[in-house]
């Protein structure tokens, strides 16, 4: 079963469409990453799917039940652009208030099971407005992980985090979803850090869904090359594009596309009377790979 | 590798969702200090009317008394839809006014933090919202009403005012004029929905309907036009000045029947508007 299903969804904002006759699935389990520029129209999406827009049309199902069915959206957590908590409220506080909304029988120790997820269990009687942006954002997560959570969405829940609070974050969803089986709908800006830990990726332009794939697919299709340095660039490209088909240079680099054996490589140079200074293997990642998409897509 | 386990979805009852969300609103009105103010503002405007007109003008002269008798801080003596001087119209149904303000800041307070995005997000059904908001802002209206009640009574009493009144027409002015909290709650309520983004708007518009302006001026047309004043009891101002001093129980009837019908009609309204446009 997905998730999450969407068909034809649309969205615009004074005849301007945010989203543009979506489709996207979310398979079960899943951490799906949902990426695009700015104005995408990401948080839009999330928003349809969470009931704060109505859309021009189109359809959400959500764990194959349609997305108004009350038995399936009690079962959502979100953090949609911040934790919206009261701020003079303390964290315990505005933890207890979504319990009760949710009718959580042991809200004490539920609150306590959240709070320990997401390592904030001595901070429970901080005021809201006194936490730290990364704390926050903390509590978000802890609030959407209140009462078993099916699916939680996420957007930019790692923005504005430093280092250490985007390894803490990466760690808590990777826990969630193996020890709780939730499904994670998270969106950011951040790719490196979604490349760590997504096993299904969404990329949208312009309100379009332009890409689904699986983190697997991503990389069999992600493209290997080989990095050098020698001491004449512009000589060792020419002697490299004699036997390779993708060479190209950058800031003193040359990169040698979809060629694995590396001695190969140092051993034609020789040859040829080009001194290797610096060498490495590389695979393009997730940003590089979006980045080109969207330069294709640009250029159609 | 994903993790997929079975996955159960009960739909929970209109009781257990309502159930919820009143536990919500109860919880944030009692654990947050607006509450407070209010009932204590509810309770020291009655006490400062009543003492300010007893205190020396500048040339030393004593004032003339705004009342003559306790309960009419409380309640007009009789049904005052036209106002003819500031003691007709500064009873409890000021209480309303600052009610109308009080129900703006808490669900602007809603809107404002993002908690209503969780609160939507988790309710699919929108007429919780609306249930919710009318019944918890009515209960705290009634509790100003009390604090108003007793305010008023304890000032009355200092300065000296007379005490003589119909106990039932006291009763039945004092608990129509908390059932019609009711009604003010949920055309609050629908006017702070329609006007969610807009915080000040909100507020403005609240504090417009609950003067009771727009009865009092169709009042003063149709008493010009000698005409019977007796539907304007259909509104929620004309229902809550026709709880006076000299109501029957009919008055408390009237009371009952305009202020669940107006809170049905502006429930539906509200529920209807969240429905069919962006909540945040």
């Amino acid at each position: 079963m997905n998730a999450i299903e969407i068909r034809d969804l649309s969205k615009s904002f004074r005849g301007m469409y945010a989203v543009d006759h979506l489709n996207m699935t979310v398979p079960q389990g899943a951490i799906y990453g949902f990426i695009g520029e700015n104005g995408s129209g990401k948080s839009t999406t999330m928003k349809l799917i969470c009931g704060h827009l109505v859309s021009d049309g189109g359809e959400i199902r959500l764990f194959g039940r349609d997305f108004t069915d009350a038995g399936v959206r009690v079962r959502v957590g979100a953090l949609i652009e911040n934790a919206g908590c009261f701020p003079g409220s303390s964290v315990y506080q505005n933890l207890m208030m979504q319990c009760i909304n949710l009718g959580l029988e042991n809200p004490d120790e539920e609150i306590r099971r959240v709070l320990e997820i997401v390592r904030m269990e001595d901070n429970a009687d901080l005021k809201f407005k006194s936490c730290s942006l990364g704390m926050k954002q903390r509590i978000g997560i802890a609030m959407a992980l209140l009462g078993d959570p099916a699916l939680l969405i996420l957007d930019e829940p790692i923005n504005g985090l430093d280092t250490d609070g985007m390894r803490i974050m990466r760690e808590i969803l990777v826990d969630i979803t193996e020890k709780y089986g939730c499904t994670v709908l998270i969106s950011s800006h951040i790719l490196g850090e979604l490349e760590k830990i997504a096993t299904h990726y969404g990329i949208i332009r312009q309100g379009k869904m332009i890409m689904e794939l699986s983190a697997a697919e991503m990389d069999s299709r992600a493209q290997v090359f080989t990095t050098l340095r020698t001491k004449d660039t512009e000589g060792a490209v020419k002697v490299l594009s004699e036997k390779y088909a993708d060479v190209r240079s950058d800031d003193g680099y040359i990169r040698i596309f979809d060629v694995d054996d590396t001695a190969e490589i140092v051993d034609h140079l020789m040859k040829n009377g080009h001194v290797v200074s610096e060498i490495r293997k590389n695979k393009v990642g997730l940003e590089e790979y979006y980045i080109e998409l969207m330069s294709q897509k640009e250029a159609e | 590798m994903t993790n997929t386990r079975e996955m159960k979805f009960e739909s929970p009852s209109f009781t257990t969702r309502i159930k919820g969300m009143l536990g919500v609103d109860f919880y944030r009105l009692f654990h947050t200090p607006m509450f407070y103010i209010f009932l204590a503002i509810a309770a020291i405007i009655p006490a400062m009317v009543s003492a300010m007109t007893q205190m020396p003008d500048q040339n030393g002269n004593t004032m003339e008394p705004l009342y003559s008798n306790v309960w009419q801080i409380i309640a007009a003596s009789k049904s005052l839809y036209v106002i003819e001087g500031i003691a007709d119209y500064a009873n409890m149904n000021m209480v309303f006014i600052f009610g109308g303000i009080m129900v703006s800041i808490f669900i602007g307070h809603d809107y404002k933090s993002g908690y209503v995005k969780q609160l939507f997000t988790t309710h699919a059904k929108k007429q919780d919202y609306m249930i919710s908001k009318t019944l918890v802002c009515a209960f705290a209206m009634a509790c100003m009403c009390v604090t108003y009640l007793l305010g008023g009574t304890v000032a009355g009493l200092l300065v000296n005012y007379d005490t003589a009144v119909n106990v039932g027409s006291l009763v039945i002015a004092i608990l129509g004029k908390m059932i019609m909290s009711l009604g003010w709650a949920s055309l609050y309520t629908f006017l702070n929905v329609i006007f969610r983004k807009y915080f000040g708007i909100s507020i403005a518009s609240s504090f417009f309907f609950g003067t009771g302006i727009l009865i009092i001026g169709v009042a003063a047309i149709v008493e010009n036009l000698a005409l019977p004043t007796s539907f304007l009891n259909m509104f929620l101002y004309g229902a809550s000045v026709n709880a006076n001093l000299s109501s029957n129980i009919s008055a408390l009837v009237i009371c009952i029947a305009v202020s669940v019908a107006w809170t049905v009609f502006y429930n539906f309204l509200g529920t209807r508007i969240l429905s069919k446009s962006d909540v945040y």
